[in-house]
């Protein structure tokens, strides 16, 4: 075959690639027609329709911890929450403790039981480092299927870590020092295959140190 | 192919990835010891009988589809790593040219490309992401092939530098975070089913004839094994290594891109840090399926056979509720053991 016809071929087959790979348009059309998903918002109307009026369902650690101990599998399959199919499950509990130490990232409790006796295991509450789907995922109140991609869903939990950094934190990280009495609301990370309840990390979601 | 190299790899011998000794002597073992060339198989049969005695779920239809279109990533990868070590390389850098791919592929996709000065937005249709993505990993692998050639670049430094440059690319484009939701067409390739077979696994069968026709029928599969048996002699044969090799890590570079797109439309999201460790799981098919790592011995068949091994036996600990520390040590040794038995069949031969 004599070049030149060899080449036009070539050609002729990168434009038809070309023209069936790519397409244009304006700019300002493309993102006028783009609607941006408001992370913040979902996140602000999460917290104040669905989160603290849920909380009064957060089961007490105490009870939770005996009933780990007692029956894993009924722990778990009642009173945990997750999206995925892993062993990782989130929690939402409340409880009450007396401070026992506070450091520049978590403020360490002895928990107590309601005579204010103190009870294992002792727990530490987040301060500092406050990321992951703890608490969006421990609430079991986000619907995965109504996001239109796993970004959105993710900024989600972003801005409901930042509530958390920016409202329910400072007040409390101010204030707390050891011996407090307080109390909180708060989602907990176990992992079902590898259970371990000695040194409990809490994501606050609500703090609040009572007087004596 | 010039006459002087037969005896290098021995064609015939080389064709089916088994060498010969000029006086047939290997021959003579081979026919004495015929499980040595059926190892790979005997294993698979060995692992998957017991994995149906000790799993219900094991011998399952959903299990081993669910199987198949898993290693079909691997296989793809692996074909291009045997290519690879067949010529006494190695390329440890497949796993984020895969992430990287995989995130262009899924960020054109998605995102096109916006040019504010021009008020212009390209869009990219599934053809043509899918396209630049594979360019990407061609470009990668042709870029590995270059600096190990025109450096002399030993090819373990050279591909580890091109997984932690691939790496950083891929957190750059993606900037650290998942692209999502490319769409149902676009995860077609990963979860759609063909003729009652999956998609991924289509895929991997044109891949593994592609690899065997180019090792068993053509020249420059010839000159693979060649360079791999002794290099210097393929050069003073007349064979252009270099040029050879960039062909083969282009090749590897492509295939790890398939990969990447396999893997993003399978879950219809490119993460960021995708194809950790998969380097690992190709060497270890490449090396379970008895291609020699110092080269010019080995096949693509061979590999296949050691990618659906590790393939079923990641299965096998999963359902079995092996920790994923203990499946990472199994894993290992099981690596080790072939490498051993492989040593111990070269030195008989």
């Amino acid at each position: 075959m004599p070049k030149p016809i060899r080449y036009l071929i070539y050609a002729a087959a990168i434009a038809l690639l070309a023209y069936n790979s790519v397409y244009f348009k304006k700019l300002d059309e493309v993102k006028a027609g783009n609607t941006v998903f408001d992370a913040a918002g979902y996140a602000k109307d999460f917290w104040e329709k669905k989160l603290t009026p849920g909380l009064s369902k957060a089961m007490n650690l105490n009870a939770l911890t005996s009933l780990l101990k007692a029956d894993k599998e009924k722990a778990f399959n009642e009173h945990s929450h997750a999206l995925g199919i892993g062993n990782i499950r989130y929690f939402l509990v409340k409880g009450r403790g007396v401070v026992t130490d506070v450091d520049e990232n978590e403020v360490s409790v002895q928990l107590t039981d309601a005579n204010g006796k103190a009870v294992t295991p002792q727990v530490r509450i987040a301060t500092e480092y406050i990321f992951g789907n703890a608490v969006r995922d421990a609430s079991g109140a986000i619907d995965i299927n109504a996001f239109a991609n796993s970004m959105d869903f993710n900024n989600v939990s972003a801005e409901i870590n930042k509530i958390i950094r920016e409202k329910v934190v400072p007040p409390f990280k101010s204030k707390v020092q050891k011996g407090d009495r307080v109390a909180f609301h708060g989602a907990i990370e176990l992992n079902r295959a590898h259970l371990q309840t000695g040194n409990i990390e809490i994501i606050p979601v609500s703090l609040q140190i009572e007087k004596p | 192919m010039p006459q002087n190299i037969q005896p290098i790899a021995g064609e015939k011998s080389a064709a089916d990835g088994r060498p010969s000794g000029a006086d047939g002597r290997s021959l003579a073992l081979q026919n004495r010891f015929p499980i040595a060339r059926f190892q790979s198989l005997i294993a698979l049969f060995l692992l998957c009988l017991a994995l149906s005695i000790l799993s219900d779920k094991f011998l399952t239809f959903s299990n081993l589809w669910n199987v198949m279109r898993q290693i079909s990533v691997n296989i793809c990868i692996s074909v291009g790593m045997t290519l690879i070590v067949l010529t006494a390389g190695i390329d440890l850098s497949v796993g984020s040219v895969l992430a990287l791919c995989g995130a262009i592929t899924a960020g054109l996709l998605k995102n096109g490309i916006e040019i504010p000065s021009l008020n212009l937005f390209i869009g990219f249709t599934l053809l043509g992401a899918t396209l630049v993505g594979a360019v990407t990993g061609s470009a990668l692998g042709a870029f590995n092939g270059w600096a190990i050639t025109r450096f002399s670049v030993p090819p373990f430094v050279a591909t580890l530098a091109m997984l932690t440059v691939a790496r950083g690319l891929t957190m750059l484009w993606t900037g650290g975070f998942p692209i999502s939701g490319l769409g149902e067409t676009f995860q077609f390739i990963g979860t759609g089913w063909f003729l009652a077979i999956p998609v991924p696994v289509w895929i991997s069968i044109v891949v593994v004839a592609f690899a065997v026709f180019l090792t068993e029928k053509t020249r420059i599969g010839r000159y693979i094994y060649a360079i791999g048996g002794n290099e210097s002699a393929s050069r003073l044969s007349g064979i252009h290594v270099s040029r050879v090799k960039i062909i083969v890590y282009t090749i590897a570079g492509a295939l790890a891109a398939v990969g990447g797109i396999m893997v993003t439309s399978r879950l219809d999201s490119a993460q960021p840090n995708a194809g950790i460790s998969y380097e690992l799981d190709s060497i270890a098919a490449v090396v379970i399926g008895g291609t020699s790592l110092s080269g010019g011995r080995g096949s693509i068949l061979g590999t296949v056979q050691g990618a659906i091994i590790i393939g079923v036996l990641n299965n096998g600990l999963v359902l079995l509720n092996v920790s994923p520390f203990w499946q990472q040590v199994v894993k290992g040794l099981v690596i080790l053991l072939a490498v051993i038995i492989d040593k111990a069949n070269a030195k008989n031969e």
